[in-house]
Formats: structure tokens, sequence, C-alpha cells
């Protein structure tokens, strides 16, 4: 079982390797949303420079901004700091989406019917699914990073943050990416055209990301609409990555209990996802 | 103990989406070590046939038995067994050929030099050692086909399921391919479950065939057997003047028809060896001279011909089907 799955990971993640190109559309995406949002909804850009025609000093709006910072956006250096999480688990949560287009194609090309001939257990192919998406996404992921501390006046990190924290925020986003991966794979195996994936997969990822605090605090929602904020699996990793990327280490600023609390979560997220998502890929793979 | 009967198929029926019947209630069965045919025109059911074999399909009703396993009740027992050669191209186009051959052999639980020396050979056979290195996606079709037929026979199936091997093909190919199939038969004994459309491919190399139209079994036997139910072969001879001699010709036992045209007599018999012996003799003896002499077996076209029948054909024929027509006529020119 597990050498099979082993096998068609690798396969699937040698033919995504050869054809580099396809990483581009990612790396767009991403530096996308960070200046899209980074700068145009950039909320401190919206302060007037003056009132009443009496210009603001810029010392006082310097300072407007900084409160803005501090009180909403939880203390983070820049507001691209702040998004920077938020930015990441877009970008998982949207190529985990389309990642199953490979998967579907297999299905029509006629692959999947040589897999299911040869005698290796169903759950390798669910797997191997769930895992080549995986991967792909999260280099995809650190990528976002990366290009976040690369855009002047981005990402920037306090001395505080180091290996612990980068991956511990990458374990959360890595959690929400593999139990979304589970989701999304059983959807694929079960879809039979690209169109009616796409369907769906546009139908659930909206939703899903703007109900979730990724890109807009939640505080600032309806009640309604925080509710359904709290318990999206997105918010939880998009909350404990924020916290360690925008403060460094969590004990410093109180917050460890939040973040171990979120990759709980996670992982019963993972858990639940990963046994519903077994459950439909294995019927989706019976025989015609 | 195995039976000799190494596939055996009752009342084998499908029925996608409880509405086309592509399978109905058939029964046949494959010996060991055989190469079998089914023979059909396109949408005939044979594709549906093997998936129900090989585990792709469901059976909607009736009984497989592969290699002493109920394919129903137990599907990972036959996919142990068998080989699957689809009618599509499968391999992927970004991986070497090499790579195909040995992610599949790992897939099929191959230790890893038994599978590099099993790879090596299989290229070697399929005239594909110098491609190896290549990716699929810059092969030929004809290519394509090739590496397919050694990826169904990485892991040394005991049974090999071929679904259209040759579509596609050029003729050297085709008898290439022809060529490995009977050695791989003979060499590996492999049990081979083959379906075309191309009958003088089943003819010179199954065993056993199975006509099968509108999903059932139209027919079926050795391919001399299908031709002998035609009536056997036909004599072609031509006299010197002389008398009427029909009457002797229908007195000689094994001959079942004469029609004549002035002196040349179209003698239909089924063995031709047996009684050509005694219609020489007998012209002979009457003074008559031979002026030309000829016979003809008949083809498992015209077997064909005989039970899809032309005009059944004809009622519903949709486009591929008299695509297949054609192909039939053209072959019988
Ligand atoms: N998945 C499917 N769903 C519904 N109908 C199907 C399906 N697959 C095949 N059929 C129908 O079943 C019948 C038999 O098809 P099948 O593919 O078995 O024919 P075939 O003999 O292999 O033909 P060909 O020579 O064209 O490959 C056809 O009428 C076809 O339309
Ligand atoms: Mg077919």
């Amino acid at each position: 079982m597990f050498d099979e799955t082993l096998a068609l990971t690798n396969r699937a993640l040698k033919k995504w390797v050869r054809n580099p190109a396809t990483i581009f559309p990612g790396l767009f995406t991403a530096a996308f949303y960070l200046a899209l949002f980074g700068n145009s909804f950039n909320p401190t850009n919206l302060i007037p420079t003056s009132s009443n025609g009496i210009p603001i000093p810029p010392a006082a709006l310097a300072q407007a901004k900084a409160a803005i910072l501090t009180t909403t956006f939880g203390g983070a250096a820049t507001y691209i700091t702040y998004l920077t999480a938020g930015v990441i688990c877009l970008i998982v949560v949207f190529n985990m989406a389309f990642g199953g287009i490979d998967l579907v194609l297999d299905r029509q090309l006629g692959y999947f019917g040589t897999l299911l001939t040869a005698p290796i257990p169903r759950a390798a192919i669910y797997f191997s699914g769930v895992f080549q998406n995986l991967v792909k996404a999260m280099f995809l992921g650190v990528l976002t990073f990366v290009i976040a501390l690369l855009i002047p006046d981005g990402l920037i990190l306090t001395p505080s943050f180091g290996v612990l924290e980068f991956l511990g925020a990458f374990l959360a986003i890595g959690l929400l990416g593999l139990g979304l991966s589970c989701l999304f794979t059983a959807i694929a195996l079960s879809v039979r055209t690209i169109d009616s994936l796409i369907a769906i997969v546009n139908f659930l990822n909206l939703p899903l990301i703007f109900m979730s605090n990724a890109l807009f605090p939640s505080s600032s929602f309806p009640g309604w609409l925080k509710a359904v904020s709290d318990v999206n699996p997105i918010s939880k990793a998009d909350e404990a990555a924020r916290i360690l990327i925008v403060k460094g280490n969590p004990s410093a600023s109180g917050q460890l209990g939040t973040v171990t609390g979120d990759l709980l979560y996670l992982v019963g997220f993972v858990v639940v996802m990963g046994a519903l998502g077994y459950l439909v890929a294995r019927r989706a793979l019976r025989p015609e | 103990m195995t039976s000799p009967k190494i596939i055996e198929a009752e009342n084998l029926t499908k029925v996608y989406k409880g509405k086309v019947k592509a399978v109905d209630h058939i029964s046949f069965y494959v010996d060991e070590g055989e190469i079998f045919g089914f023979l059909g025109p396109n949408g005939a059911g044979k594709t549906t046939t093997i998936k129900m074999l090989n585990t792709l399909a469901s059976i909607t009703e009736g009984k497989a038995i592969v290699d002493g396993k109920d394919v129903t009740k137990n599907p990972a027992g036959v996919r142990d067994v068998i080989g699957v050669v689809p009618q599509e191209l499968t391999a992927d186009d970004e991986l070497k050929g090499i790579e195909n051959l040995l992610l599949s052999a790992r897939l099929h639980h191959v230790p890893r030099n038994e599978a590099h020396k099993r790879a090596k050979d299989l290229l070697k056979l399929v005239d594909l050692e110098n491609s190896a290195e290549r990716r699929v996606k810059t092969y030929s079709g004809g290519m394509r086909r090739r590496l397919q037929l050694a990826i169904g026979l990485i892991h040394t199936p005991k049974i090999l399921f071929l679904d259209e091997p040759t579509l596609g093909l050029d003729i050297q190919t085709r008898t290439k391919m022809w060529e490995y199939l009977s050695k791989l038969n003979k060499d590996e004994g492999i049990t081979i479950f083959m379906t075309t459309h191309y009958l003088e491919e089943a003819d010179s190399l199954c065993s056993r065939i199975a006509i099968i139209d509108h999903g059932a079994i139209k027919v079926s036997g050795s391919p001399s057997q299908l031709k002998e139910k035609l009536g056997g072969d036909i004599l072609t001879i031509e006299l010197g003047a002389g008398p009427d001699i029909t009457d002797f010709l229908k007195g000689i036992p094994d001959v079942s028809d004469v029609t004549r045209r002035g002196q040349a007599y179209r003698i239909k018999l089924p063995k031709t060896e047996k009684a050509l012996p005694a219609i020489v003799e007998g012209v002979t003896s009457r003074g008559l001279q031979i002026i030309e002499i000829s016979f003809t077996k008949p083809t498992l076209d015209q077997v064909f011909l005989d039970v899809t029948g032309k005009s059944m054909r004809d009622e519903d024929a949709g486009e591929s089907d008299s695509v297949m027509q054609n192909f039939v006529n053209e072959r019988m020119r």
C-alpha cells in the first residue's frame, strides 16, 4: 500500500517537475494577490491626507496608520505582513482545488483503467492523489512566503521569528492543505469531466475563502459570518500561521494556547476529511 | 490443479446505466494456453466483455470465472494474474518508455532487478530498445501500441487481455505484432484473449474465435470449423469439350453441391483432399481433358458476413457499422 502510493505520487510529481511552466501561473497569482491586496486594498492607505482642506500632519498620519495596524491587524509591521498568512492559505486552497484536474485527465485518458486492473489497493490511488496535490500546493505556499519577503515594504519578520515559527506556520497551512486535498481529491475522482470539476471547485472555493479571516479580520464581520468563519478550517490555519509570522515566538506574545488549539482543530479536520474522502473515493473507483 | 478452462463466462450480461444492453447473455470459455479471438464490428460489445473480465466493469447478470476466481467475488485475485492492453493508448506521455514499464512493474510488485531485466527483454521484443529513454510523447502511434503491449506483459501475466492490439497499425507493424503475440503464447505459455475487427488477424493468430454482434455471440469455434460450417472448400475445374458430368460429380461421396457453366464445374466439398483423387480419376477415365483446376478455401470474411448478415446490419447500421461493412466488402472483392 505504502509503496504503491509512493510510486504513484512519484509519477505525478515527476510529470510536474518536467513541466516547470505549470508553476508560473501559481507564482503569478501569488504575486498578484500580494500586490493587489497589499497596496490597492491596503486600509492604511485609505486614510485621507487632509481633512476639510487642512492637511493632516505626516506625523499624525503615521500614527493613525500604526494605530490601525496595532488594533485591527494584530500589531503587524506592515499590511502585507498581516496579509501573508492569508494569501498563502488562499494560494494553497486554489491550487489544491484545481490540482484535481490531473486526476480527471488520468481518468479520461484511460490511465485509471491501467491502475484499476493492477493488483494495488484502491486507497493507493486516493492517497497518491492527496499527496501529489499537497506537495504541489505547499511548494507554491512556500514560494508565496518568499515573494512576500522580497516585496519592498512587504513581509517584515520580527527578530523572534525562527525555524520553529516557520515550521509551525507551515504545519498549520500543511494540515489545512492535507484536509482540503482529501476533500478535493475525492471530488476529482468522482467527476468525469474537467468542466464539472471546475464548476464544483468554483462553487466551493470562494465561499470557503471569503467566509474565513484569510483576507479580512473576522472581527469586522457580521455575527453570522463570524460564526461561520470561526469554524472554518481556513481561519484556524490562517490564525495560527499569522500569529507566528507577525509575532514570532508565540510564548512571548502569550498566544501559544491559541496556536496549539488551532493545530489540534486542524488535525481533527484532517482526520475527518481523510476518512470522508476515502469513502467517497472508494465509491468513485468501483467498477463502472 | 488448474482447470484447462482458464476463462469461463456464463450468461454474461452488461447493461450500462440501466439502458444500453452492451452484452446480452453470452457464454464462452477459453482454454489455458490458447489465443482466443473475439471478433465483431464496432459497438458489438467486445470492449465491454473484456472490461467485465478484467474487473473494470461490473457484471449486471451472469458469472465469469478467471483462473478459478469469480470476477465479482474476488476481483483482487483476478488482478493478480492478468495483464491488460486497453484499446486506448494509456502510457504516460511525460514519462520515458522505460519509466512507464518500470512503474507498471512496481505496481505489479515485480522485484526491481527482475523488472529491469524483463523491461529490457520486452523492449527488445517490441523493437523499442533504442527509444526506451525517450519520452512517450515523442513516440509514433505504432511505437505507442508496441510499448502498450510491453506494459501489459511486464509482470509476465498468466492471461493477457488485448483489446484491438493492432488498431491503426500499418501492415508491416501489424504482422510484427502477430509475431510477438505468437511468440509470447508459445514461449511463455501466456493465454491470450484478444478482440479485433481484422478477420485475417483472428484467422492467423487464434486457435478459437467467437463472432459477436449486437452483444450476442453468433458463432464460435476454430477458424477451420467456422469455415467448414459454410460448406467447406470450393473446387473449380474446367474441362475440354465433352459430355455433362454433373451427375457423376454429384455421386461422389463428400461432394455437397455442383454447379455447371459450360464446361466449368463449381464443386462444393467439405474437404478437397478427400474427394480430389476420385474426381480426377473419374474425369480422366472418361477421356476428358483438364484445362484448369483450382480451389478456394472459404475465408472468415465469408463466415463473418454469413453470421452478422449484411441485411441485418443495414437495418440499423450506424456510421461505424457501415465503415466495418465497407471494410468487409472491400476485402471480399
Ligand atoms: N460507459 C458506457 N456507458 C454507456 N454505454 C456504453 C459504455 N461503454 C460502451 N457502451 C455501449 O455499449 C455498446 C458496446 O460497446 P463496446 O465498447 O463494448 O463495443 P466494441 O465491440 O468494443 O466496439 P469497438 O469495436 O468500437 O471498440 C455500444 O453500444 C456502446 O455505445
Ligand atoms: Mg472496443
